[in-house]
């Protein structure tokens, strides 16, 4: 399957190479939560709802008491993908993305600003078309600036890809099926430094070098709309407040 | 799911008793009903319905599948519900099977009718494609976003519109298939066929606190309730499908009383549904 | 807006637009120019030793931020004032809050904080309102003051140094609340004022501004007769009578309405206009549910509007 057109370079979407999908990112979803969001990129779509600080449920959970405990689920809906999955919740890819997640955004949060609470980030997929797990951190991160928790950096993640000896920019399904090796990262963008990196299949080193070059762009683009989102949105509240 | 005082449980009571509740409503009146269509792209249909503050999303697919031995002259629709840890903390991890196992039963009772498949609200032998070979397996799948009380009368709703918004593709049958070979099936991607959702009823949960039912909930005032009997009722005003749910025993008269209150409730509803819908489909037009 | 989904006609999504764009610009452009997200650089001048406040956090030298708000500076403190963000405590705040769980000699209470609060048995008054010390018969009688669940107003009495938040309940004016209902808006629209408790006369009732986002609208309770023991409420057969009455429900109602549409547009909550909106409601004939609908929706909003141009003017004019 041509995954790149040879004469006119555009991808079986019409993208080309090194161009991402339309983003959009919404914050103050879900009213209950103490902060929400929903992100799209392209035909993925998730919502994420942050509900905490608040006091510790279950101290047996608590590892640390000098800072917040920080917990995920992550939710993939029944519709979400093109053949319908029986068992969304509790199977292996999902207890391993809901990890995942935690991890990149703990990277990120001032836990020792919050002690003896926690933190709990819910992640649902309502549509699946590849990158759903760079999908999730970003949206994890609109919600938990939205509910308000210091962050030392604003996370964001994308994925990259290599078909027909062209480094791809933000795979979508049928090129992340295609089985080609999928690199997703996640930076903490200010600082430049790299929070998550995750790859399948082979790759030449120096060819990886480019594909991680050309997803840590993606991951800057990103933030830079997230924090358009973010800024849009206190100038908007600060403006209404009065 | 809402702890509530004493003081403000008794709050709440008085309103119900003198036809004020907390926000204002009469008992029984909805809350702002809100409906878009097709917000899942992929599915066959979708719909996404907010009933104040509980908001549900619901997508309808078809996928070809063999009937049943007992009934090859019908489809086969099946309905899961699935409450998602953002609208609740407590729904993570296996917190909502309960209540989404409850959700689903009740929702297929009143749905998909007797177990002979009469008096199913879908006609399923119109989803036959060829008797005892092929037929469509409707899975309507329902999310719960946002919880704010009735979620039996929200999801029934947006099954409803998920069923109005849901196109079946043409099927174009091989004829020179042998009678006990697997005939080929040509699924076309252009011709659609429209669901005819007008016998798919309403459900119309009243909840009874003191002396009074109200309708539409909140989760509030759901924790304030003696019982709860949810009526579904179609557009003839023939009722589909009864769940009494709640702990104290109600008179038998009083059951009557609130299936005839239900009936009239209904028909108001389903207007009301019905004029959400169309202007959805308009909108979705433009 | 959070809580609030309406489905806007035409004309009405162009007023509220219209509406909004005027709050806009009648906002001071100071406030939007000071605006940061996360991982912002917080423009400091390197050789005034600036103090670094809440939100802020030093990186390499500079100042960033680690919260979404607007830069606050107070001489030589920078801090970043949140909006959308859990309660923040200051000392002598007064709130709202619920019982979570009795535990010896103390409540825990839920008062949207990072944590629970503790509110110590001797920081209560007793019932019969001697001044004494607490005897084991108190600590057992806990359940006689305050039950799981209960709504209590009571004021910050500080951070302890394990890192608990401590109320204190001792004066009149603090205690059960009964006989109405609790609301929820985000912290920051209420703003700290030397007065949180109103009693409104005009209408019975009573509405309490809870500094950490706990709006109570209430019946009208005599001060003095909130630390009433739970003993009296088991009347249940004069329950029928005991009522409110449906004059002040209605007030209530109108008034915890307009508490909602308010929040829904993230206006700041003051009591005049809270009961500026209630009062148009019922002058214009809204029904108290329609108040949650959109045309009522875009009226406050045009309101609102009309109200800070006017203020605006009279500043300008005053000048």
């Amino acid at each position: 399957m041509e995954y790149v057109n040879p004469l006119t370079g555009f991808r079986v979407d019409g993208r080309r190479p090194n161009e991402m999908r339309q983003l959009k990112g919404e914050v103050g979803v879900v009213a209950r939560a103490d902060g929400s969001a929903l992100f799209e990129m392209g035909n993925t779509r998730v919502i994420a709802a942050v509900y905490g600080p608040r006091e510790i449920q279950n101290r047996g959970q608590q590892v640390n008491s000098n800072e917040a405990l920080v917990r995920c689920e992550y939710r993939m809906a029944e519709f979400s993908t093109g053949d319908r999955r029986r068992k969304p919740k509790g199977d292996r890819r999902s207890t391993e993305i809901s990890l995942v997640i935690r991890q990149t955004m703990e990277a990120s949060i001032l836990t020792h600003l919050m002690p003896r609470s926690q933190i709990d980030i819910f992640v649902q997929v309502l549509q699946a078309d590849g990158g759903t797990r760079s999908a999730c951190i970003n949206a994890a991160t609109l919600a938990l600036a939205d509910a308000g928790i210091p962050m030392r950096d604003i996370v964001t993640s994308c994925s990259a890809g290599y078909l027909c000896s062209t480094p791809l920019l933000d795979l979508n399904y049928i090129e992340d099926s295609a089985g080609g090796p999928d690199v997703t990262v996640g930076i903490l963008t200010k600082m430049d430094k790299v929070t998550l990196l995750q790859m399948d299949a082979k790759l030449p080193m120096d060819t990886f070098e480019n594909v991680m070059e050309l997803a840590i762009e993606g991951c800057k683009a990103i933030a830079t709309y997230i924090r358009e989102v973010l800024l849009e949105n206190t100038k908007r509240l600060e403006c209404q407040r009065g | 799911m809402v702890a509530l005082s004493e003081g403000e449980k008794h709050f709440i009571r008085g309103g119900i008793e003198q036809d004020i509740r907390t926000d204002g409503r009469r008992r029984l009146q909805f809350r702002a009903l809100s409906v878009e269509t097709g917000v899942i792209p992929q599915a066959n249909g979708s719909a996404r319905v907010r009933l104040g503050g509980t908001e549900i999303i619901t997508s309808v697919k078809a996928e070809l599948g063999k009937p049943s031995i007992l009934h090859p002259d019908q489809g086969k629709v099946s309905i899961f519900v699935d409450c998602s840890p953002t609208a609740e903390p407590m729904f993570e991890g296996r917190g909502s099977e309960e209540l989404s196992a409850e959700l689903s039963v009740a929702l297929q009772r009143c749905l998909l009718g007797g177990k002979s498949g009469a008096g199913a609200a879908i006609d399923l032998s119109s989803l036959i494609v060829v008797e005892g070979k092929v037929c469509w397996d409707l899975y309507i799948d329902g999310l719960v976003i946002s919880s704010d009380g009735n979620l039996l009368d929200a999801l029934a709703a947006a099954i409803k519109v998920a069923l109005s918004d849901t196109g079946i593709p043409k099927v174009n049958v091989s004829l020179s298939a042998a009678s006990d070979e697997e005939p080929e099936v040509d699924v076309s991607d252009e011709e659609f066929l429209q669901f005819d959702t007008s016998s798919v009823p309403v459900i119309i949960t009243l909840t009874k606190v003191g002396r009074h039912y109200i309708i539409d909930a909140t989760s509030e005032e759901e924790s304030q309730m003696s019982s709860a009997v949810s009526v579904s009722v179609n557009r003839h005003g023939q009722i589909c499908g009864l769940t009494k749910r709640g702990g104290a025993g109600l008179d038998p008269s009083v059951i009557f009383d609130m299936i005839s209150v239900a009936k009239h409730v209904s028909q108001q509803f389903m207007s009301l549904l019905d004029s959400e819908i169309a202007a959805a489909e308009a909108e979705a037009a433009e | 807006m959070k809580g609030l989904h309406l489905s806007l006609n035409q004309t009405q999504r162009v007023r509220l637009d219209t509406a909004l764009q005027e709050l806009q610009s009648l906002a001071p452009a100071a406030a939007s120019a000071a605006a940061v997200t996360v991982a912002d650089t917080i423009p400091v001048n390197q050789e005034d030793n600036i103090l670094k406040g809440h939100g802020t956090v030093d990186q390499d030298g500079e100042v960033v931020a680690t919260l979404c708000g607007v830069v606050e500076r107070v001489n030589k403190l920078v801090y970043v004032r949140t909006l959308q963000a859990r309660y923040k405590p200051e000392v002598g705040d007064i709130i709202v809050g619920r019982v979570i769980e009795i535990a010896p000699k103390r409540w825990r209470l839920e008062i949207n904080f990072s944590q629970d609060a503790v509110l110590m048995l001797s920081s209560m008054n007793l019932p019969d309102g001697i001044q004494r010390r607490r005897t084991a018969v108190d600590e057992l009688n806990m359940r006689g003051i305050f039950v799981e669940n209960d709504v209590i107003c009571a004021e910050v009495r500080g951070f302890q140094h394990d890192g608990s938040l401590h109320l204190q309940a001792r004066s009149e004016k603090y205690g059960k609340l009964e006989r109405g209902q609790l609301l929820t808006v985000p912290p920051y629209l209420v703003k700290r004022k030397k007065q949180h408790f109103h009693h409104l006369m005009q209408y019975n009732v009573d509405l309490i501004l809870g500094c950490n986002g706990f709006i109570w609208v209430g019946e009208h309770v005599v001060v003095g007769e909130k630390t009433k023991t739970t003993g009296d409420q088991q009347k249940s057969s004069t329950e029928a009578e005991n009522f409110t009455p449906l004059e002040t429900r209605k007030h209530i109602c109108r008034l915890a309405n307009a508490v909602r549409v308010l929040s829904a547009l993230g206006f700041t909550l003051t009591v005049e206009l809270i009961i500026e909106t209630a009062e148009a409601s019922a002058s214009s004939n809204v029904e108290i549910n329609d108040m949650l609908g959109a045309e009522f929706y875009v009226q406050t909003a045009e309101r609102e509007a009309k109200r800070r141009a006017d203020l605006l003017r009279k500043k300008n004019g005053a000048r």
